[in-house]
């Protein structure tokens, strides 16, 4: 029996969240993905860079996350819960590398609900943007995520 | 010759990126990613959570497979010259699957001092099916 999706999550804002990117994470990140980039590991190496210290691997806004929100709120108000729940599809677009130290401003919102059928059976997709700016109120990422909800 | 420098100048139309092999995929991988990333999602962890949820075992986080063909764009293009990086995850990465990361040059294009390169990438694992699908766009330094 196929469960239904609650569409009226279609437009929804979420409350702005500010994340501090810490330079231990950077370095954690990229060696759990094994990527041994100086230019995301070595201190010396970053300094020297056009950029003045480390940057972040590019898919580093992942980690982007309200610490103080409830991660499974999303999905109760979709009517699911995280075995239903899959990526199907993550997009990036950077403005300009992230470093040590910076504060940024997130701000997530859902762009689309839509329902469809494939292989495995009727799926939903919800289409969600967060929105990255620095303290110049500049964009410095776009991320869009598309979570896949098996109904 | 890792990290060897590309310029625009350099790259045409139909080029590909130099593989990028990573695996065999290790538990304690998913646990490590869990952890930089902040996914706790028990499906990349527990195996009974995973088969209970239809799901036949443990999978990769998708990211982890992103970040694998992001490292291949960067281990080409240079880290910090990715503008734009998207994906579909076209198929589970199991675990002991190898995830070989691949690109092709689509496009190029100059404008001033900002030289662009748009390329197909993706991943493929052990018995060369698509797991990872999508395109990217990098911005390359000029020789002048």
């Amino acid at each position: 029996m196929p469960i239904q999706i609650n569409k009226g999550v279609l437009g929804k804002e979420f409350p702005p969240f500010a994340v501090t990117v810490e330079r231990g994470k950077i370095k954690e990140f990229a060696r759990a993905i094994g990527d041994l980039n100086p230019l995301y590991l070595d201190d010396r190496v970053g300094a020297a860079s056009e950029w003045g210290d480390l940057i972040a691997p590019p898919t580093f806004a992942i980690t982007f996350r309200d610490e103080g929100a409830d991660t499974n709120a999303l999905l109760r108000e979709l009517g699911t819960d995280i075995s239903r729940v899959l990526h199907g599809e993550q997009e990036f677009e950077l403005h300009r590398p992230i470093r040590p130290g910076e504060t940024f401003l997130c701000r997530s919102r859902v762009l689309d609900v839509y329902e469809r059928t494939g292989k495995s059976g009727p799926m939903a997709f919800v289409v969600r943007e967060t929105a990255v700016t620095d303290k110049a109120n500049e964009i410095v990422a776009t991320a869009r995520h598309i979570t896949v909800v098996r109904l | 010759m890792k990290y060897a420098r590309v310029y625009a100048e350099d790259v045409k139309v139909g080029d590909e990126l130099p593989p990028l092999a990573k695996g065999p995929i290790q538990q304690i991988q998913l646990t490590r990613y869990a952890g930089a990333s902040g996914d706790f999602n028990p499906i990349h962890q527990d195996d009974e959570f995973a088969k209970a949820a239809g799901m036949g075992g443990v999978f990769a986080h998708g990211m982890l497979s992103m970040g694998f063909v992001a490292q291949a764009l960067t281990d080409w293009a240079g880290a910090g010259r990715v503008r734009k990086i998207g994906v579909r995850f076209a198929a589970l990465v199991r675990l002991e699957d190898t995830v070989t990361c691949r690109g092709r040059v689509l496009a190029t294009s100059s404008k001033d001092d900002l030289h662009l390169v748009e390329l197909e990438i993706w991943a493929e694992n052990g018995k060369g099916e698509k797991v990872v699908t999508g395109k990217a766009t990098v911005a390359l330094p000029s020789r002048e």
